[in-house]
């Protein structure tokens, strides 16, 4: 997708200056979304791993009370079953701190559309100028499109970190399954945020419109 | 043995046959949609039976709807699939229905005697066993569809008890015995289909 967005609208490609800003930070947008949304995918697997995991440790400890003699057997696949949750938790860390990576990079596209906006006001004062910069919308919408965009991921990404630290010792069934349901379906992400990065595509000529 | 009616009967199994593979596929696509929405329903009771506020996520004031709108968003989407699916269900019906009522009415209209109507040979049932047949595939297409299109319509996102034995409720609808007369009787029109 990386690909068919360049250059889909070849009239654009000799835009400069605000515009060309706001157009690359629409293909970023979109690009950092798709990178999110894979690792929402390796996080899912993960976690529904640790889950299941968990549930089976609970097990083994009820398996190690009445007979003695097996405990040293059970005990050790015990310490093995622990490891592999640790590693899968790790695992899991990794995707957490590459969504942090994801945010970040998001937060900049923010500032750098903070940045056209205030050249743009000091350039032709608080109205901003009259000609819009793409099709329609005002320089101040970008802004605050990114805002919206950034604003759902940031709190999506808390909802992930919290998720992460609670998954792995979570006893109650209930809440392993709204950890993981919380995971998979995104709630801070509703279909308005995949709403407004196609209208920013729209309006920056990366779709056809 | 009436020529105009075997052959209208040999062209309805070819059909039949080829329906009933259209029909089996169209299954095998809503079972892991039902599948979908019985894990759905289960997710929306769990959400429901935690007391967000007494875990962690209790930072997170809007979560249980936010979430509850995803779940309910997720199963109208799996629901409108499977309406889809039965669309495609009732088409093939449709056809097996009207070709099993035009072959009766060709029969009826035909001069076709006792006689004529059954005989038979080593490769050719007799016309009575074949209309027989007919209206044995067009009942069981009728009533599977009436069933599985009830199942659906008592499905509502938000009611969970339902949704949650939808899957079951949906699987005990096979009838596999029924169908395997059908496949029983097209296997004994095997060479009657073939084309000669």
């Amino acid at each position: 997708t990386n690909v068919s967005l360049r250059g889909t609208n070849l009239r654009c490609t000799w835009i400069t200056g605000s515009a060309r800003k706001i157009r690359d930070n629409a293909a970023d947008w979109h690009n950092l979304m798709l990178r999110w949304d894979r690792l929402n995918d390796e996080g899912f697997n993960l976690a529904a791993s640790i889950v299941n995991m968990s549930s089976q440790g609970d097990l083994l400890v009820l398996d190690t009370c009445p007979p003695p003699s097996q405990s040293t057997s059970a005990e050790a696949q015990q310490v093995a079953g622990a490891a592999e949750l640790q590693d899968e938790c790790l695992k899991l860390q990794d995707v957490v701190d590459r969504m942090v990576v994801v945010v970040k990079k998001m937060e900049h596209l923010v500032e750098i559309q903070r940045g056209v906006l205030q050249l743009e006001e000091f350039q032709f004062g608080p109205e901003g100028r009259r000609v819009p910069l793409c099709l329609s919308w005002k320089t101040r919408e970008f802004e605050e499109m990114s805002g919206v965009l950034l604003a759902a991921f940031s709190q999506e990404l808390k909802l992930k970190q919290t998720i992460l630290q609670e998954v792995a010792h979570t006893m109650t069934s209930d809440l392993s399954k709204v950890y993981l349901s919380c995971w998979l379906h995104q709630p801070f992400i509703p279909a308005a945020t995949r709403l407004g990065l196609e209208a920013l595509l729209l309006e920056t000529g990366h779709r056809p419109l | 043995m009436s020529e105009p009616l075997q052959e209208a009967l040999r062209r309805s199994f070819v059909s039949l046959e080829k329906q009933r593979e259209v029909w089996r596929s169209v299954l095998e696509e809503c079972s892991p949609l039902m599948e979908a929405l019985g894990n759905l329903a289960e997710q929306m009771s769990a959400l429901t039976r935690v007391q967000l506020l007494d875990t962690p996520l209790r930072v997170f004031p809007q979560l249980e709807e936010l979430l509850r709108v995803k779940l309910l968003q997720a199963a109208d989407t799996v629901l409108q699939r499977l309406g889809e699916n039965m669309c495609r269900l009732q088409s093939i019906r449709d056809s097996i229905s009207s070709q099993a009522s035009a072959l009766l009415q060709q029969y009826q209209q035909s001069s076709v005697d006792l006689t004529m109507l059954t005989e038979r040979s080593a490769t050719v049932p007799s016309l009575a066993d074949m209309l027989q047949w007919i209206q044995d595939a067009e009942r069981f297409y009728r009533q599977q569809f009436l069933q599985r299109k009830a199942l659906l319509q008592t499905l509502r996102p938000d009611q969970l008890l339902l949704l949650e034995s939808a899957p079951k409720r949906w699987k005990s609808l096979e009838s596999p015995s029924a169908d395997q007369q059908i496949t029983d009787s097209l296997c004994r029109l095997s060479l009657f289909i073939q084309p000669q």
